[in-house]
């Protein structure tokens, strides 16, 4: 049972000190971004988490990627103005940051948004293609997973629009970004995910993460498939302030554990938890960790 | 040289207009007080007088900018701009600290002159309390500083004018309308050198284009920052100087321009460069000069 680990989603919130980084405008010196980042990894280390992210501080997890690939423009929803292509690193010089914050002893998961999501999420007006911007995005992404390898432990696809129906080319899409890569990938979609997992359980990745917490229902779901793949288990809400106990998750655990068994290798919350309270968060987290102490020692 | 398809708004601030597609109004020149020290008076009132008649002369319209440093400093400088400068034109206040900000609003209102205040400025750093006391104590026109620590980039501008960009809860002109302040300036914010400084000039065409405000920035600050300038100690004050024009030429409306006492060098090159936007755009999009301008009054 050594190999569960506790593990995030990707974003955590934040205490921006806005004024600060407007008063470093006025006195035209630049305010770095690092204690944001230091604020949300120490939290994620603080709380016991083995697996930690880089906290998606900067932006949403759609414009951290939009913001800095060719083609897109951001504005109330990201536009898509020409060809989609990679300009070069987008989080890697955070994720160099945060490896030096992370003790040896912990991991490090590199988060990307997927392909489908962020095809979802723009408004297109170049392509009249979804497919064909959707591949142009999971190449640009693959490049950039390809440097992102080198400097964390795990890699990470979040795609939580698989979970309003995966196209055909789902698979071909993951397939496209994942291309090259030797680390293991997880691949997270959260909702209700009961009419896509057979799709789900034929992707190219190695761990299936999911929002177990909030829809429980697809724990049933999921007992009519043999499960051959990891499952990171979804096992605090993050849409909601209210912090589950020790016991609840427990208790929600040893349910995953009678469906999966030994297939559930992470814990993780539903999904990221950028829309709670820091305490909030980090309790959450907190709990989630000695649950998975009393569950797996 | 632009144009833009984008109606472009102009504001009659006190008599001066603001706005509009290049070629039509003068870039307006505003001028900056007090930065240092204890406010000069004496001084003040003589570089003033020297900017209007530069702006008579020239046909480049001028604003004063009033930097407020300390509290002390709020009714001192409020008692000038009310005996000395001149009642029927606008003038800006620029403050940095919020409290500072609130006092002086306060002061504007019971002495009766917000009409004629520019608000410089509101920002992502607007706190509750400077939003509540902007929604009792209202002036007519405000610059809106398009700084987003996130992206410095044109693009991220935008974004923080129109939806906040995650770090307050609307974009900025929406929070400076429900205020009421009715004339919005955009400010680009010019960044320090190396990080983005470009993009506040870059942002000029976009800005205009998108949200068809009036819109320019502080760029001469970018010419301040660069140390590399310290080894051209006699090119720095016209190097600041001709920072501006890039505002005129990239389809500026006005150019916060430094240090009033640059005006006898910034003047006379934002005229001139109005002049060559003016005949430019008049002979490719048949965009005429408005009377005031200087083409009319200099050619």
């Amino acid at each position: 049972m050594g190999k569960i680990k506790t593990s995030v989603i990707g974003s955590y919130p934040v205490d921006i000190d806005i004024f600060n980084h407007v008063k470093g405008y006025f006195n035209q010196n630049v305010i770095s971004w690092d204690k944001y980042i230091e604020s949300a990894v120490k939290d994620m280390l603080k709380s016991g988490i083995d697996i930690v992210s880089d906290g998606q501080t900067r932006d949403s997890f759609v414009n951290i990627f939009t913001r800095r690939l060719k083609g897109c423009r951001v504005r109330d929803r990201t536009e898509i103005i020409g060809k989609v292509d990679y300009d070069g690193p987008i989080t890697i010089d955070d994720q160099k940051y945060v490896k030096n914050l992370v003790p040896k002893n912990r991991k490090l998961i590199g988060l990307i948004t997927g392909p489908y999501t962020l095809t979802k999420s723009c408004v297109d007006l170049f392509y009249k293609n979804e497919k064909e911007l959707a591949f142009d995005f999971a190449t640009a992404l693959n490049q950039e997973a390809k440097i992102l390898q080198n400097h964390v432990d795990i890699i990470g696809i979040d795609e939580p629009f698989f979970s309003m129906g995966i196209p055909d080319y789902g698979k071909e899409l993951i397939d496209t970004l994942t291309n090259g890569l030797t680390l293991p990938v997880r691949l997270h979609i959260c909702g209700d995910i009961s009419n896509v997992i057979a799709e789900i359980l034929e992707m190219p990745v190695e761990i299936l993460s999911h929002e177990f917490k909030a829809s429980p229902k697809i724990f049933d779901s999921f007992k009519q498939y043999d499960v051959k793949k990891n499952i990171c288990l979804g096992s605090v809400r993050s849409d909601l302030p209210d912090i589950e106990s020790v016991d609840e998750i427990v208790k929600h655990i040893k349910k995953g554990i009678d469906i999966f068994g030994d297939k559930i290798t992470q814990l993780a919350p539903d999904c990221g938890q950028r829309m709670l309270p820091r305490n909030v968060a980090f309790e959450k987290l907190k709990n989630l960790v000695k649950a998975g102490e009393i569950v797996y020692g | 040289m632009y144009s833009f398809t984008k109606e472009q708004k102009i504001f009659d601030i006190s008599g001066i207009k603001i706005g509009g597609q290049p070629g039509v109004h003068p870039t307006v020149l505003i001028g900056g007080l007090f930065f240092k020290g204890e406010p000069n008076f004496i001084s003040a009132e003589k570089q003033i007088n020297n900017m209007l008649n530069l702006s008579k002369k020239l046909g480049v319209p001028s604003i004063p900018d009033f930097f407020i440093r300390k509290e002390e400093f709020i009714e001192k400088i409020l008692n000038f701009i009310e005996k000395k400068y001149p009642k029927n034109l606008p003038f800006s206040i620029d403050i940095i600290e919020p409290d500072l900000k609130i006092k002086t609003l306060e002061a504007l209102h019971k002495k009766n002159i917000l009409s004629r205040t520019i608000y410089n400025s509101i920002h992502v750093g607007i706190t509750h309390e400077e939003h509540d006391s902007l929604k009792i104590h209202t002036p007519s026109s405000a610059i809106i500083v398009a700084f987003n620590p996130k992206d410095k980039s044109p693009d991220g501008k935008i974004e923080v004018l129109q939806n906040g960009a995650n770090l307050i809860d609307s974009g900025l002109i929406e929070i400076t309308k429900k205020i009421g302040i009715k004339n919005i300036l955009v400010d680009t914010a010019a960044m320090a050198p190396g990080d983005y400084s470009g993009a506040a000039i870059a942002s000029i065409p976009v800005i205009k284009e998108e949200l068809g405000l009036p819109t320019g920035c502080a760029i001469h600050n970018v010419v301040e920052k660069s140390k590399w300038l310290d080894d051209f100690e006699s090119a720095r004050k016209h190097v600041d100087a001709s920072s501006n024009v890039n505002i005129s030429l990239f389809g500026g409306d006005f150019a916060i321009f430094g240090p009033i006492h640059n005006s006898d060098i910034v003047f006379p090159m934002i005229a001139w460069q109005d002049i060559l936007i003016s005949e430019y755009v008049e002979n490719y999009f048949g965009v005429l000069p408005d009377d005031s301008h200087p083409r009319r009054i200099l050619s």
